[in-house]
């Protein structure tokens, strides 16, 4: 009966702002999708080195703290999963890391080269199917051979083209942001979600209207080594046909709807509810770590969590040090390391599908 | 005698086989592939200009320069698809696997009388999709785009309306011609049109 009362109590003060935030949350995706559409659009290689020079290192702290939240304080019988994924993530980064190291030490042929990436996709694709195997064990009526067939066709498109399939990682990784949303809206704001989803919508169309802006366009002056790197990594390498213009600034747009939702939507859309006790303030303090399970919990791990979170913001000041430095070479360490919160996003995303 | 003479016969046999190597194929002569690079062209018409005027960027130089290196530089999308046999072949068994265990898992699917759950469905349309537009492609060569003359095709009225047209061209190298003194050639693909406008 009192957990009823106190239930009800809970959705009464929780309901209010859930409709007086609602607007406010689409209205704001709206317009980071509309001026993140025009930057990307007009000025899509300077706004790419200011974005990452902004957004890449604080990101991936908020990505990290949003992975300790989602943490279990004792596995149980999620053990399996999650040491799989650990491991997972631990060596293919490694083995990512090692590639372009090998690559120049060795002088691998461009054939073998190929071969090297191809077999890193594949693993990464087995680490996955093993992974969804896992969670469906946990889940009743649950049967994840549905990921097999799906897994060896990615793995032969992998083989066809290991390019193509490292560029369709690229282009997939910030969209994988959005989902997360999802997720997290079904858990916390559930009134929300289908107005979150019709405003989905916004992506597809703002994405037609830069193709069909800048499908015709000169591809981007690429007369110094940064330019370079920037139109390599969306692709202009591989795709001669297409302007690096439209390249550039879709994965741009794309990657500033990224930073939106992690630094953000999901920062400050924290659960209503802090153990069974309503929050005090609506927006949530991401540096308290009350709202962390795995820090509030009697046998939880405080001291740990709030160092590796002093480390991580320590990595965020070094990287914006080398940036100012020398930021073409902190670009391409940056994103050469940063597979791991890539690889990393797999494993939360499967925990959150109930 | 008679084994002799048989013997005798082979072994002459055998050595005019070996003299007028009549067990070996005529050599094919492989015409020598002319190096090309696809890239794009804009052609301006420009009412000021004294000299016709070629522009080629460095970037563009640069992947020509590779191509005649035999280096790989900027590809077209199809030439960046496998050309190794041993990734073709690899890629081959994996698709094969993942027809027959989609196959499998969809008929275990039905058989268990459960049917499918929202996931597997959107995991079997896919799948199902992938395939059809997959065979649809190779079939109908619909990865193949607009073919190259769509955008040439108005190239007479721009110019003489004295618009610029941008299309796609193929930089390729040619042998030295000795009757011809001529140091580049483009040829644009139009079609002559009827009447009502349809190619012909």
């Amino acid at each position: 009966m009192q957990e009823a009362v106190e239930l009800n109590l809970t959705t009464l003060v929780v309901n209010k702002p859930f409709e007086q935030g609602k607007r406010m949350f689409v209205a704001a995706l709206f317009v980071c999708a509309i001026a993140s559409a025009a930057l990307a659009g007009l000025l899509p290689l300077q706004v790419s080195i200011v974005t990452v020079f902004l957004f890449a290192g604080p990101h991936n702290w908020f990505e990290l703290r949003y992975f300790i939240t989602r943490l279990p304080v004792r596995f149980g019988r999620s053990r399996a999963f999650f040491m799989t994924a650990f491991i997972g993530v631990a060596s293919l980064t490694v083995a990512y890391i090692s590639l372009p190291l090998l690559y120049r030490t060795t002088g691998w042929s461009y054939e073998a080269s190929l071969t090297a990436i191809a077999l890193w996709n594949t693993l990464l694709l087995a680490w996955l199917t093993t992974l969804v195997f896992f969670r469906s064990k946990q889940k009743p009526r649950s049967d994840g051979a549905w990921v097999i067939p799906i897994a060896f066709a990615l793995c032969a498109f992998n083989w066809l083209a290991p390019e193509l399939f490292g560029l369709m990682l690229v282009y997939v990784h910030p969209l994988i942001a959005l989902w997360f949303l999802d997720k997290h809206l079904q858990r916390n704001r559930p009134h929300w979600v289908p107005a979150y989803r019709r405003s989905l919508l916004l992506v597809p169309l703002t994405v037609g209207l830069l193709v069909w802006q800048l499908w015709g366009t000169d591809s981007l002056t690429e007369d110094n080594g940064l330019f370079w790197r920037i139109t390599q990594h969306s692709g202009a390498e591989l795709l001669p046909q297409v302007s690096s213009h439209l390249l550039v600034s879709v994965h741009l747009f794309l990657e500033m709807l990224h930073y939106f939702v992690w630094l953000l939507a999901l920062p400050l859309l924290g659960p209503f509810l802090i153990g069974r006790k309503a929050r005090q303030n609506l927006l949530a303090r991401f540096w308290e770590l009350d709202s962390l399970p795995i820090a509030r919990h009697p046998r939880g791990f405080p001291k740990t969590v709030a160092a590796m979170l002093l480390v991580g913001l320590a990595v965020v000041l070094l990287l914006w040090v080398g940036f100012s430095i020398d930021y073409a070479t902190t670009r391409d360490v940056y994103f050469t390391v940063a597979i791991a919160h890539v690889i990393a996003e797999a494993p939360f995303l499967m925990k959150m599908f109930q | 005698m008679k084994t002799l003479r048989i013997v005798a016969c082979l072994v002459v046999l055998a050595l005019s086989v070996v003299l007028v190597r009549a067990d070996i194929a005529k050599p094919k002569t492989t015409p020598q592939e002319n190096k090309s690079l696809y890239t794009s062209i804009e052609v301006i018409p420009d009412a000021k200009a004294t000299d016709a005027r070629l522009q080629i960027r460095q970037s563009t130089l640069n992947d020509l320069r590779a191509a005649l290196n035999g280096e790989p530089g900027n590809a077209a999308l199809a030439s960046t698809i496998t050309r190794s046999s041993t990734r073709t072949i690899i890629a081959g068994l994996l698709m094969f696997l993942s027809v027959s265990f989609g196959g499998v898992w969809l008929v275990r699917a039905f058989r268990s009388g459960q049917g499918l759950r929202r996931t597997e469905k959107i995991a079997a349309i896919a799948l199902i999709a992938v395939a059809t537009f997959g065979a649809a492609a190779i079939i109908t060569r619909g990865n193949a785009g607009p073919p190259p003359t769509y955008r040439w095709r108005n190239l007479p009225t721009a110019l003489a309306g004295g618009q610029s047209t941008y299309g796609p061209v193929i930089l390729e190298i040619v042998p030295d011609d000795p009757n011809s003194s001529i140091g580049m050639k483009l040829t644009i693909p139009l079609k002559k049109q009827k009447p009502n406008g349809e190619d012909e």
